[in-house]
């Protein structure tokens, strides 16, 4: 019974739940998938916009997501309102995540008025770095350890990409590759994670259990 | 207080302990409701692991103590519970937890 009164625990127990349904997993395997295909569309399309390209589609993705957590996640986890401690850190946490971004911005600007193939390396492992820090920081106050994973993902990925290109000269840097081998990873956690949830948490019974009082003092 | 006599042990801040917070479902509900601003009662009872009768029933006393209040809405068509702690039953639950850790403080090991 203890054990019940550790409230930083149960607060955290609360807030885990956030990410029990693994929908954000397979937003961040699609956003993965974008970097798969947006080399192989570059030769077409160009730079901007074979990832322009996506944008609708994230744009939709993020409604279906958001549908989704209304339509099947709401009515078997329930909702809630977080305390006023844990709203606080969360938007420590944006702010935090919107200015590594920014700085992450500026230095691809950097790099892409610098234009040079000889650069490709340092600019993977510099971007590569900064992903990992947003996913480190994200894994830490979301506290989702499977944020910091697809961070990890997400720089090996750059990196092999760049070790095949220079060792076998695959194109695009390997990145279709890579990133689709990671994506299909972080996908397939998510729709397992999804499908766990469905199974662990049925829709529940309103009146089944309206008798059941026998045990309550 | 607890008060040592001889190899006895009188233990007043037992009698102080809140019956209505001290059954563990109902305990279980105010930590919950304690650090987080509101929750559904579909929330509530995947975190207690309760049944909706029981949750139904230890909310309703909790709500006769007055401990935590109840809302009662609709989204959409379909029917919303809101569930909050009111102050009283924040209080309440701090007293609960310092009487119990002065209780098992004082016990000899």
């Amino acid at each position: 019974m203890l054990n019940t009164l550790s409230l930083k625990e149960a607060e955290r127990k609360v807030f885990r739940t956030t990410f029990l349904d693994g929908l954000w997993d397979i937003f961040i395997g699609c956003f993965f998938l974008q970097f798969a295909f947006a080399p192989l569309l570059s030769s077409r399309l160009g730079d901007f916009w074979s990832s322009a390209v996506f944008l609708p589609i994230w744009a939709f993705l993020f409604i279906l997501i958001w549908v989704i957590k209304k339509s099947v996640v709401m009515p078997r986890l329930g909702s809630v309102k977080f305390g006023a401690a844990r709203r606080a850190q969360l938007s420590k946490f944006t702010f935090l995540m919107l200015g590594i971004n920014i700085i992450a911005l500026i230095i691809g600007f950097f790099f892409a008025m610098r234009s040079n193939v000889s650069l490709g390396l340092i600019y993977s492992a510099t971007m590569g770095f900064m992903v990992l820090l947003l996913s480190s920081i994200a894994a830490h106050y979301l506290e989702c350890v499977r944020f910091f994973m697809y961070g990890c993902l997400f720089f090996l990925s750059l990196m092999v990409g760049e070790w095949l290109f220079i060792q076998y000269k695959i194109p695009h840097h390997g990145f279709p590759v890579t990133f689709g081998i990671s994506a299909l990873i972080i996908i397939l956690t998510g729709i397992i994670l999804f499908f766990r949830m469905l199974r662990n948490y049925p829709l529940p019974e309103i009146d089944g259990n309206l008798q059941d009082k026998s045990h309550v003092r | 207080m607890s008060v040592k006599k001889g190899n006895s042990i009188e233990i007043h801040p037992l009698a102080d302990i809140d019956q209505i917070i001290h059954a563990p479902a109902r305990l279980m509900i105010l930590t919950y409701l304690f650090v987080v601003e509101n929750a559904d009662f579909i929330f509530l009872m995947r975190m207690t692991k309760l049944t909706w009768g029981n949750l139904s029933t230890h909310l309703s006393k909790l709500e006769s103590a007055g401990y935590v209040t109840i809302e009662k809405t609709f989204k959409g068509k379909k029917p919303l519970t809101i569930i909050s702690l009111t102050e009283t039953g924040r209080n309440a639950l701090r007293n609960y937890k310092s009487n119990l850790m002065q209780v098992l403080d004082e016990l000899p090991d």
